[in-house]
């Protein structure tokens, strides 16, 4: 998993994929790499996880090994401008910045590919053994994806066009880039990224490397008629519920590829904890 | 004609919204009054369970709950509506066909859920039910939903135009005239120049509608005012800081929540259960993993408190719980199982 520069990391909103992001810094940290943890979107989910309250834009030491940025969008625009603007030319401020992020905002592409861009260019830094991305939610992955083959479809020639066939190059070749999927076993998160594997393995803009599914209940080894039998109690309740939700995340599981699975942490408290605990998990399947 | 009483299921994504809206719909529905539930794109058990494969935008009686309708949102075909009605018809042409028209209302989150607004007051307008459940887009912690009346219309109030063109709306071709300014330099080499005066052309279309859009959004706000607003989570750390937000930014629009939802909520009394030794199972390992399991699922339900705690501590909004099922809804019985133990009254103004 750890094996190629970008691993970006998505999933269904609310299946754990900014704690699993964290703990692949984590994990990597510990085998003595050097990563970048980077936010490509609301950075609150990735900050909590890695136990910061708030990640800046320029790369910022965490814990040894391991750093942690987000692309805010008005400074990835500023460095998306100084590449690609001729030399001697500086990057507008002010008004005049304010008016260019609108329409940013508007043009189809330009958000996405800066957005996109920002972990990319952090690869072709070289300073770090991986860049680990907490990439956009499923819904919207798709059009980020697509953002540098939008730009080269819009723009005909000149550095602009060159720049997006360059990153383009770097997202699909399996040696640089893998997309990593998260979800739990639930009916919408199963669905979402079954069509999502089919949709991203259709348009091959990224190599999906697998499919983590989270918060997956141990089944209880005592079977079902023996609980049933016991005179009621708390204890018994307590293992019904288990064993009903252990039986329909299994039926919902088999719609997915046999990749590594993490379980339900009983007993966590805060973000921090659940990414180091998950990071534990990874460390023996992955 | 009926006056409505809405009431709006917020929070974050995957806390069971949808679901919990269809439960209410179904608990408060009977023969003699009308309710509308407005769902945004339900899983498909969940349709299924209402018996409604295909659900559209125009509202359809549900079957075998009689008294109950529902509709889905979508967004696309209610911006198209918005265009129509507040455009003039060659500027709604004009607008319907633009490839940013598409991209605008697909991307901005703000976009999606102005159009749920929009539907809701449209709903509210036709007087024709006595009860509006809607469930709300999650983006934002379904915040966006109160707050993208006023984005929506600042959006389309339009900085940038301000900025090349200032206050009074300016021909078309007055705009190209500025392209010896340096903004539109550096975007031309950003974007592309026939890509510009696409966006810009645009821009100008929709800019048309803001007095009329400014004057929805205020309509929409009282609106929104008006409901009843539930503000659904579970226990996992995310969406209670998506609650904690919500409530920080509600205060701007004067919103208050009329109770906050836990769901998937535990028996409070495995907390205490789990601290006693299990008794009463003979066989010794079948004893000690139950006694591990309930170990587990006490302290869970001890996180779930001292998480409630927390809210009551911090907001005046009663707490509601509503149980852990382990096999979702199946049926419209089982949604109205969901709901059992639970007083409806402080989740439904009469």
């Amino acid at each position: 998993m750890l094996d190629r520069d970008l691993l970006l990391v998505s999933g269904k909103g609310g299946v754990g994929k900014s704690a699993v992001t964290a703990a692949l810094a984590i994990l990597g940290a510990r085998r003595g790499m050097k990563i970048l943890a980077i936010s490509m979107t609301e950075p609150l989910g990735l900050a909590s996880h890695l136990g910061v309250d708030a990640l800046a834009y320029e790369p910022t030491l965490i814990r040894p090994g391991v750093f942690g940025a987000t692309v805010d969008r008005a400074n990835a625009l500023d460095e998306y401008l100084s590449l690609q603007l001729p030399l001697g030319r500086t990057v507008p401020t002010g008004q005049l910045s304010k008016a260019l992020n609108v329409l940013v905002d508007t043009a189809p592409g330009v958000r996405e590919i800066i957005t996109i861009g920002k972990p990319i260019y952090e690869v072709w830094e070289e300073e770090w053994d991986l860049v680990v991305a907490d990439a956009p939610p499923l819904g919207q992955l798709q059009s980020y994806l697509a953002a540098p083959q939008t730009i080269t479809g819009l723009v005909p020639t000149g550095a602009v066009r060159e720049q997006a066939r360059r990153l383009q190059d770097s997202l699909s070749d399996p040696a640089v880039s893998g997309l990593l999927l998260v979800t739990t076993a639930e009916e919408l998160p199963i669905l979402e990224t079954r069509q999502a594997i089919a949709e991203i393995d259709h348009e091959r803009r990224v190599p999906i490397i697998g499919v983590l599914a989270n918060r997956l209940f141990e089944p209880l080894l005592t079977d079902r008629a023996t609980i049933e039998e016991l005179v009621p109690s708390a204890a018994k309740d307590a293992a019904l519920l288990h064993s009903d939700v252990t039986g329909q995340q299994r039926q919902w599981i088999e719609a997915l590829p046999d990749d590594p699975q993490l379980p339900f942490l009983f007993d966590v408290r805060t973000p921090a904890e659940v990414a180091e605990r998950l990071a534990d998990e990874l460390e023996r399947v992955a | 004609m009926k006056t409505t009483h809405t009431t709006v299921v917020t929070g974050a994504g995957g806390v069971g919204k949808t679901t919990l809206s269809a439960a209410l719909a179904i608990a408060g529905s009977d023969p003699d009054t009308t309710t509308l539930v407005m769902t945004v794109d339900p899983a498909k058990r969940l349709a299924d369970a209402l018996d409604l494969r295909g659900l559209e935008a125009e509202p359809v009686p549900v079957p075998k709950v009689p008294g109950l309708w529902a509709a889905n949102l979508d967004v696309t075909s209610s911006w198209e509506a918005i265009v129509r009605r507040y455009s003039e018809p060659d500027v709604a042409d004009r607008l319907l066909v633009n490839p940013y028209f598409r991209a605008i209302a697909d991307r901005f989150p703000a976009a999606q859920s102005f159009a749920a607004a929009e539907t809701m007051s449209v709903f509210i307008e036709t007087h024709r039910w006595d009860r509006i459940i809607v469930d709300t887009p999650p983006s934002a912690g379904g915040l966006d939903f109160y707050l993208a009346p006023a984005r929506t219309a600042d959006l389309i109030g339009g900085k940038l135009l301000h900025f090349l063109t200032g206050a009074q709306l300016p021909g078309r071709r007055f705009l190209y005239r500025f392209t010896g300014r340096p903004l539109l330099k550096v975007a031309d080499t950003v974007l592309g120049g026939p890509l510009l005066e696409d966006v810009a052309e645009f821009l100008l279309d929709l800019r048309t509608m803001y007095d009329a859009l400014t004057a929805r959004a205020h309509t929409m706000q009282r609106y929104l005012q008006r409901a009843t607003t539930l503000v659904v989570t579970t226990a996992d750390p995310a969406p209670m800081a998506e609650v904690i937000r919500f409530f920080e930014d509600l205060t701007d629009i004067d919103v208050t929540p009329a109770a906050i939802v836990l769901n998937r909520a535990l028996p409070p009394e495995w907390a205490e259960a789990a601290l006693d030794p299990v008794t009463g199972i003979d066989d010794p390992q079948v004893a000690a993993e139950l006694t591990t399991n309930l170990a587990n699922w006490g302290g869970e339900a001890r996180r779930q408190a001292t998480a409630m705690e927390g809210l009551a501590d911090r907001y005046q909004a009663p707490l509601v719980s509503v149980p852990w099922m382990a096999e979702p809804p199946t049926d419209a019985k089982s949604l109205e199982e969901l709901l059992a133990d639970v007083e409806l009254s402080r989740l439904m103004a009469e």
